[in-house]
């Protein structure tokens, strides 16, 4: 079978997970509480009660909420905010921007540094630095993100030394770019978060392909270690690693509610949180199923890839 | 569940900031009683404040127990650093930057707030018929009105200041004053139920353009209460709340709506025409949205906002120590406290009622519940009323007596169970405290603290045994919200049934002599601290934090945080 025949099959696999992913999401959000209680209050009149849950669109079975919601999302229309009656969409409007910025730079900062760390440890493994760098990810591998961020405000921006904001402030029609100190502890955070994971991984595959005959080969022919590493062990190193690295670019949709709410970073996030509180499950259904497709796009694009960089893999596909 | 309780009330942030917020303060008064208003604020779920790792202490009475001792009591002080008072010449320009805690149901309402961002709003955009000064007596300084003639205790004249403008440049008429106070007691709108009791839509006429006489249903001199409430705002003929367009925002205040994002932030240019002659100083005010105290804690200390609203008293020593920064703590008669329904066994019996307020060790709980940013009360309320009795004898522990009255009423040994929500700060730690301090006395109390939407449900007001928690109001304002039988929350069930108390409130809100209301009020006071349900272990302060180059916040007894959010911002300053 053909490339894009895998591709076409993983797409409907994704899509079929996300349809999987929307029934859980639907159930879980009606244990959040009734909303009409939330915004009427507990006097509320039986009548105004019965108005509200009628515009609500509540008194519908269960399996048409769920079906006219689905249909929503696919259209685009998410529907509408519960606590002021605007669109999803557009309550959440830039926020979706932002967080997903913050996302991309994250990952953009953190992965080359991942491989970079991984392959420079496996080509000097048992050295100083090899030990070192193991030790210092271990350490940070088990610290969660709200105890790296705080730990580093408490560093970098208020009682240490105040080199960078403490919070992240993006005004109403501005990007997340105008104030590009602001953005280095929360990129900082995640970065912390991701590296330990990919380097590690990095570093034991890199440490299989120079173990290995044709890395051998190559060293006998009298490449330049730096060549050998760099140029013929580095590209076949990847391929095992780019799942990791999508399981943790995946994982950022995640960790950016985290970092949103430690450095007050508006993004959906912070956004979550207030709609969780308020019982706002319009708001809360679409924050889920959009970090629920983050994760199926990441994957997707990760078997891809892997497949694309691995000779071996691609062959068996032709 | 629990909206109406929490919207009526206020408490700091920490707790749920939703909720609670209804207007503090003697403000709340009418603001608050109950009810939706249209909508726009949903309250929380139980257990919905600000959660997660680094915000749980948010906040309000934060717990710190092993935090280092502050004293407690004592006039209003300025912790940590000089003396937060103005000094020097105030200059004119520049942006204040405040920081609150906010989200995205934010609303902007002339006369109406919801959560404490609300509040901060509209003080810098309306300003009210009347005000308290630093004694709680009504004052026309920062107000609207010039003077209010009481003709009876149902009849009331009110003249307002001569030239008063809008934003825009109209100037103020009767037309806009009665059409505020009709928006005020609008059913459909529900912003102040309870003015809405004391004033009909027809109850005001025009004696001339600046002058209004008001005739009330009922004789109530707590009308004028109302009128101090910081909600009490005149707003143009056609006001409405802000729904997306700033140039509708129209007030009197000192600075003028320029643009708002729920959950973001609101920016407000000075108004050029504003009354005070040279105020405001400052140009622009930005108010931003944070998500949690703590969060916000760091960017006062980073220097990403100028002024914090409530500090977590957890955090206050962290600040005082930054030379950048000063705190500014403020007494007010805010309170938390153990509730005894006095017509439910064993708390039938005023012998087990008082043995349960002896048991309390009060200075202990300032310490350990509020990490001493209180101090401590004496079973009654309305501490900052001018009419507070000050020669009733402080309650202090008294085990021996405690015992001694338990074993007359039969309860030696008793064992029961006692109720705190989850979602207000203070609470759980408090009945913690005390069923520490039970032990003492043979008594086992059973702390059980239960998420917020339960505890604030069908059976609140109905638990034999339970906590609540109270903003700054008057005496009689008080006392209609929570101690009479039909009061707006009647957690004790006070009066009992022989008791004259009810009539007694009447006679007091029907007194227009201060002097004598006060002789009543202070009979009143007595008999609840003699026979009440109430345990009132203390009056926690207001912390706010701002940094050292701004002035003219001063440490006084208040009713709102920073000072009145240093009424609208137009004292506020920055030195060079």
């Amino acid at each position: 079978m053909g490339i894009a025949k895998f591709v076409l099959k993983r797409v409907l696999l994704g899509v079929l997970t996300l349809v999987v992913v929307s029934i859980v999401v639907f159930a879980l959000t009606q244990a959040l509480g009734d909303p009409v209680e939330a915004i009427l209050g507990r006097e509320a009149q039986p009548a105004s009660v019965a108005a509200m849950r009628e515009e609500l669109g509540l008194n519908r079975p269960v399996i048409t909420q769920y079906s006219d919601w689905l249909s929503g999302l696919v259209t685009g229309d998410p529907g509408i905010s519960y606590t002021n009656g605007v669109p999803v969409l557009e309550v959440l409007g830039d926020r979706i921007w932002n967080s997903l910025f913050l996302m991309l730079v994250s990952a953009l900062v953190s992965i080359p540094i991942s491989i970079a760390i991984g392959t420079l440890t496996a080509a000097r493994r048992d050295t100083a630095f090899d030990s070192t760098s193991s030790a210092t990810s271990l350490v940070l591998a088990s610290m969660p993100e709200f105890v790296t961020g705080l730990l580093l405000i408490v560093l970098l921006a208020t009682n240490v030394w105040q080199v960078f904001p403490a919070v992240v402030r993006i005004r109403p029609g501005e990007a997340p770019w105008v104030d590009v100190g602001a953005l280095v502890l929360p990129v900082l955070t995640l970065t912390l978060g991701v590296v330990p994971y990919v380097s590690r991984v990095m570093r034991a595959s890199m440490i299989e392909v120079l173990e290995s005959d044709y890395i051998e080969m190559a060293r006998l022919k009298g490449l330049p270690e730096r060549t050998v590493v760099w140029r013929h062990a580095l590209p076949n190193a990847i391929g095992p690693t780019l799942q990791v690295i999508a399981i943790n670019i995946a994982y950022l949709a995640g960790g950016v509610i985290v970092v949103e709410n430690i450095f007050n970073y508006p993004g959906i996030g912070l956004a979550l949180r207030d709609a969780v509180t308020d019982v706002n499950v319009p708001v809360v259904q679409f924050i889920a199923m959009l970090i629920a497709a983050i994760y199926v796009v990441v994957n997707l694009l990760a078997d891809v890839g892997t497949i694309l960089v691995t000779p071996r893999l691609r062959t068996r596909l032709q | 569940m629990d909206n109406d309780r929490r919207r009526e009330l206020w408490l700091p942030h920490a707790m749920s900031r939703r909720r609670l917020l209804a207007g503090t303060g003697a403000a709340v008064l009418f603001a608050a009683c109950g009810g939706d208003d249209d909508s726009a604020s949903p309250s929380t779920q139980g257990g919905g404040q600000p959660t997660g790792g680094s915000t749980g202490t948010a906040g309000g009475p934060a717990t710190t127990s092993g935090g280092p001792a502050t004293t407690s009591g004592g006039p209003a002080t300025t912790s940590g650093g000089p003396a937060t008072t103005s000094g020097g010449t105030p200059t004119s320009g520049g942006t204040l930057r405040v920081g609150l805690v906010g989200s995205t149901n934010d609303l902007i309402d002339g006369q109406y707030i919801v959560a404490k961002a609300d509040q901060a709003r509209l003080v810098s955009g309306w300003d009210p018929v009347v005000n308290y000064d630093t004694d709680f007596n009504i004052s026309y300084e920062h107000s609207l009105a010039e003077e209010i003639e009481t003709v009876a205790a149902d009849n009331y004249v009110i003249r307002f200041k001569e030239g008063l403008e809008f934003h825009n440049g109209k100037p103020v008429t009767a037309d806009d004053i009665i059409y505020s106070f009709r928006r005020r007691i609008d059913p459909k709108l529900n912003l102040a139920p309870g003015l809405a009791e004391l004033l009909g839509p027809d109850g005001m006429t025009a004696i001339d353009d600046r002058t209004i006489e008001f005739q009330l249903l009922k004789p109530a001199v707590t009308f004028i209460n109302g009128l101090a409430e910081y909600t009490t705002t005149i707003v143009p003929v056609d006001y409405a709340r802000f729904d997306g367009d700033v140039s509708n925002q129209i007030g009197t205040g000192p600075f003028m709506l320029e643009s708002f994002t729920p959950g973001t932030e609101s920016v407000h240019v000075k108004n050029p025409n504003y009354w005070g002659s040279g105020l405001p100083l400052l140009d622009e005010v930005q108010i931003i949205d944070f998500a949690d105290a703590q969060a916000l804690t760091n960017a006062l200390a980073s220097g990403e906002v100028d002024a914090a609203v409530d500090i977590p008293f957890a955090q206050v020593s962290t600040l005082e120590s930054d030379s950048n920064l000063r705190i500014l703590e403020s007494q007010a008669g805010n309170w938390l406290v153990i509730t005894m329904a006095i017509d439910q066994a064993p708390f039938d019996d005023v012998r087990v009622r008082q043995a349960m307020r002896l048991i309390a060790n009060r200075e202990e709980m300032v310490e350990r519940v509020l990490a001493g940013h209180g101090r401590v009360a004496n079973d009654m309320y309305g501490v900052l009323d001018p009419c507070y009795p000050k020669d009733i004898p402080q309650r202090e522990q008294d085990i021996e007596q405690a015992m001694a009255l338990l074993a007359d009423a039969g309860q030696e040994g008793l064992t029961i169970d006692l109720f705190a929500p989850d979602d207000t700060a203070g609470l759980a730690e408090l009945i913690a405290v005390f069923a520490d301090q039970a032990q003492a006395a043979g008594v086992t109390v059973k702390a059980q603290v239960l998420d917020g939407g339960t505890y604030w449900g069908d059976e609140y007001t109905k638990r034999t045994f339970a906590t609540s928690f109270w903003s700054t109001r008057p005496y009689l304002i008080q006392v209609a919200a929570g101690s009479l039988k039909n009061a707006t929350y009647p957690e004790t069930h006070w009066p009992s049934p022989d008791s004259d108390f009810a009539e007694t409130y009447d006679q007091a809100i029907a007194e227009t002599d201060d002097s004598a209301r006060c002789e009543i009020i202070a009979e009143m006071q007595q008999e609840e601290y003699d026979n009440g349900g109430n345990l009132i272990p203390f009056f926690y302060n207001l912390v706010d934090g701002h940094a050292a180059n701004v002035k003219g916040f001063e440490a006084r007894p208040n009713l709102l945080n920073l000072d009145h959010y240093g009424r609208g911002w137009k004292n506020i300053w920055f030195e060079d």
